[in-house]
């Protein structure tokens, strides 16, 4: 019996043969509709943020250096590779590729920096797009969550609201003594 | 739903005046709120009823002066009826009284909302720290509004968990925080007399990485999912689709048949490529490495097969609030009748094979038992109760999504042991694989895949949504709040229930069968562990050096 079992599972084994890829050797491609690497096509972007609004990873950014540029900025490291911002460009900007094989030693070969030249509504004070066509409706579309003049930065900053005494609290905070014997 | 009418005037009548309120809810929940007085009196008529305890969920309110609340869930499986019981106490005083006493299973959960909200708690046997590291300031209790979720505290050293003493003439085996075998890191200090183990204390929670924070502080509804899809790395879909299934609940959103199928079909490919992986995992523990490559092998299609429905192996990304983000056509819906015929046939032939071979019946047959009154007794859920003949389902009991017109079997064996555990695991595949040929052939051919959310969704209620997971069932709680983000969501991912009770099957087994019974941890003390030998009179401890271990070995093997 014991044998008749093990005769069985070689009779699988063998069938199997050898299983390994010479994957680095040979290419692997990815298969169709794979969620790779996004790519920003600079040429469609208008700045509207809503990518940078609704990045669950919350790694893509945007920032108004002047009245006149504003930065696209989108940081690989912390990226899940989830998609959503593809599913949310209104101008299809943005397109996963099927690149996947990212390892590098250098951090700055994985980001994506977009300079955007925009005009400055001089009603209401916000960026929009000249150069392709008034996009400043579509602006509102998918809901401009952080778009504040003053703060200068898309991403909320929740320390800045953490009230100081917490923080001496745990600024003065003793560590407890090691374990005796 | 009778049943819900029964307890609802039962409660009525048993509390009087405790009895504050009821939320309306559809026919499957009972939200009932309760007075801070009345909690373990709640408990008991619900456990006397025949109650299942879920789990228990403390928050601060945002708004309202209602202070702190806490939420007991306890299931009624035969009735597909989940009774949600809230109680609030002020924010100068959170005390509570602790169901631990008459439910052990409560005991993690109570310790939970010690370390996040400072509650206390009357009665609990041993209110330790779980869920916190052990610099972490006191004081300061991270779910808390008033603490950001990017604090951090700076880090101490020499700070020690002050494990329990172990019974005497014992010594301790430590396993962990890093293990050679150990897929994550959690520690096991095992009491050990000679090979059989008396005892076991765990602390874990080592990767806690504030998730439930994260969401009600940064993220959006629509956010959640793909960090909820995070939160294992083998069960993600689970999470997503629990926590979305939550929100809609909150919301009254109905999303279309096609979707529910959709996710159903995600559903049951990650239990069979679980299974699979779980099935490998085994058979490398107790030293079959032909289990493990073979299962692996097959499991490896089906990676490949989500990663041309998705787009990835992992994380499928699948789920949003109000529906699923992409389609399975008729082209990718042969794709699947493909894989899953040859995945079927590649099983059955492993299964022949290695199902009477003595190695896996010596190593797990008999191991790791527990008795089916502890297993109700711990509120054991998924494969690892159903081993033990409690035929408990959430996909049968409490039907979510498309499980409603599907039909299909709930494996139950009383092994009672390691062994149940793979027999039921091996035969949900087989159910699995049913379960999405049904699904291809029944899914509505037209039906949006995601609905539009036309409205805000409302602050202020609550839902409890459940997923049978590959491991048993997942519950997540949703508390729906202002700024388009859940005020509170509470995850119970089903190891949480049933690492409660490892202690317990530990008892009297060998320590070589330890890592069979937890499932991930190695028997093999490889010479850089170290083992911290405790002279029980002297309360001496003495952490030995490989060399001394081999000096050691090669006495006793010359002397003896």
């Amino acid at each position: 019996m014991w044998l008749w079992n093990k005769l069985k599972q070689l009779a699988i084994s063998l069938r199997a043969g050898v299983v390994t890829l010479h994957y680095p050797f040979e290419p692997r491609p990815a298969p169709a509709g794979f969620r790779g690497q996004p790519v920003w096509d600079h040429t469609k972007c208008i700045g509207c943020a809503g990518c940078a609004n609704h990045c669950p990873a919350r790694t893509i950014f945007l920032r108004d250096i002047c009245q006149e540029v504003r930065i696209l900025l989108y940081d690989s490291a912390r990226c899940t590779y989830c998609g959503r911002c593809v599913d949310l460009c209104p101008e299809k900007a943005i397109t996963m590729s099927d690149k996947f094989e990212l390892a590098t030693d250098n951090r700055q070969d994985l980001t994506q920096a977009i300079e955007l030249f925009m005009m400055t509504c001089q009603r209401c004070g916000r960026c929009y797009d000249l150069e392709i066509k008034n996009y400043i409706d579509r602006l509102t579309l998918l809901g401009y969550r952080y778009d504040s003049l003053e703060v200068r930065k898309v991403i909320k900053k929740s320390t800045s609201e953490f009230q100081p005494e917490m923080l001496e609290k745990t600024a003065t905070y003793q560590r407890p003594e090691r374990l005796e014997k | 739903m009778a049943k819900k009418e029964e307890l609802r005037e039962l409660l009525k009548a048993e509390l009087k005046d405790d009895f504050i309120g009821e939320e309306l809810a559809g026919e499957r929940r009972l939200f009932v709120d309760v007075h801070n007085r009345a909690l373990v009196k709640t408990a008991e008529i619900l456990m006397k009823q025949g109650a299942r305890y879920q789990v228990g969920v403390g928050y601060e309110s945002r708004k309202g002066g209602r202070g702190l609340a806490l939420v007991h869930t306890f299931a009624f499986d035969n009735d597909a009826l989940i009774v949600i019981v809230r109680t609030f106490a002020p924010e100068d005083n959170p005390e509570f009284d602790s169901l631990t006493p008459i439910i052990p299973g409560a005991g993690w959960s109570e310790r939970e909302c010690i370390d996040l909200l400072g509650f206390r708690f009357k009665n609990h046997p041993g209110p330790k720290r779980l869920v916190l590291s052990d610099d972490w300031p006191e004081g300061i209790y991270p779910l808390r509004h008033d603490v950001p979720h990017d604090l951090m505290p700076p880090a101490t050293r020499d700070v020690v968990f002050r494990l329990e003493q172990p019974p005497p003439g014992t010594s301790i085996v430590p396993f962990g925080p890093f293990h050679s075998s150990l897929h994550e890191p959690a520690h096991f200090s095992v009491y050990v007399d000679g090979e059989n183990i008396k005892g076991c204390e765990y602390r874990g929670f080592m990767t806690h990485r504030g998730i439930e924070k994260l969401a009600q502080t940064e993220l959006t509804y629509n956010d959640v999912p793909f960090v909820a899809e995070r939160i294992c790395g083998i069960c993600g879909s689970v999470h997503s689709v629990n926590y979305a299934q939550a929100v809609e609940a909150a919301a009254g959103i109905k999303i279309s048949r096609r979707a529910e199928f959709i996710r159903v079909v995600m559903l049951e490919l990650e239990r069979l490529h679980s299974h699979l992986l779980w099935l490998g995992v085994a058979g490398h523990l107790i030293g079959f490495d032909t289990v493990f490559m073979q299962a692996w092998r097959i499991r490896e299609r089906i990676m490949w097969l989500a990663e041309r429905l998705t787009g990835n192996r992992k994380t499928y990304g699948m789920v949003i609030v109000g529906g699923v983000r992409r389609d399975i056509n008729k082209e990718k819906a042969e794709d699947i009748k493909q894989v899953l015929k040859e995945v079927e046939r590649e099983m059955l032939s492993l299964e022949k094979a290695i199902i009477n071979d003595k190695t896996i019946h010596k190593r797990t047959r008999g191991v790791g038992y527990l008795s089916k009154e502890d297993a109700l007794k711990w509120n054991l859920i998924g494969p690892v109760a159903r081993a033990r003949g409690i035929a408990i389902d959430a996909r049968k009991d409490h039907p979510y999504a498309a499980y409603d017109e599907l039909e299909f079997e709930v494996p139950v064996v009383d092994y009672g042991d390691v062994w149940g555990t793979l027999v039921v695991r091996v035969k949900e595949v087989y159910e699995a694989i049913n379960i999405i040929r049904q699904c291809l052939n029944k899914m509505p051919a037209d039906g949006p895949l995601a609905i539009d959310l036309d409205a805000p969704i409302p602050s202020g209620r609550q839902a409890l949504s459940v997923v049978e997971a590959p491991r048993g069932e997942a519950v997540h709680y949703v508390l729906t709040g202002e700024e388009n983000k859940p005020e509170r969501w509470r995850v119970r991912a089903p190891t949480y229930a049933n690492l409660q009770a490892v202690p317990e099957m530990l008892m009297n087994n060998k320590l070589a069968d330890f890592p069979i019974i937890v499932g991930s941890i190695d028997p093999c003390i490889s010479c850089t562990d170290r083992v911290v030998v405790i002279e029980i009179g002297l309360q001496k401890i003495k952490v030995m050096r490989k060399e001394e271990l081999e000096t050691i070995s090669r006495k006793m093997r010359f002397e003896g």
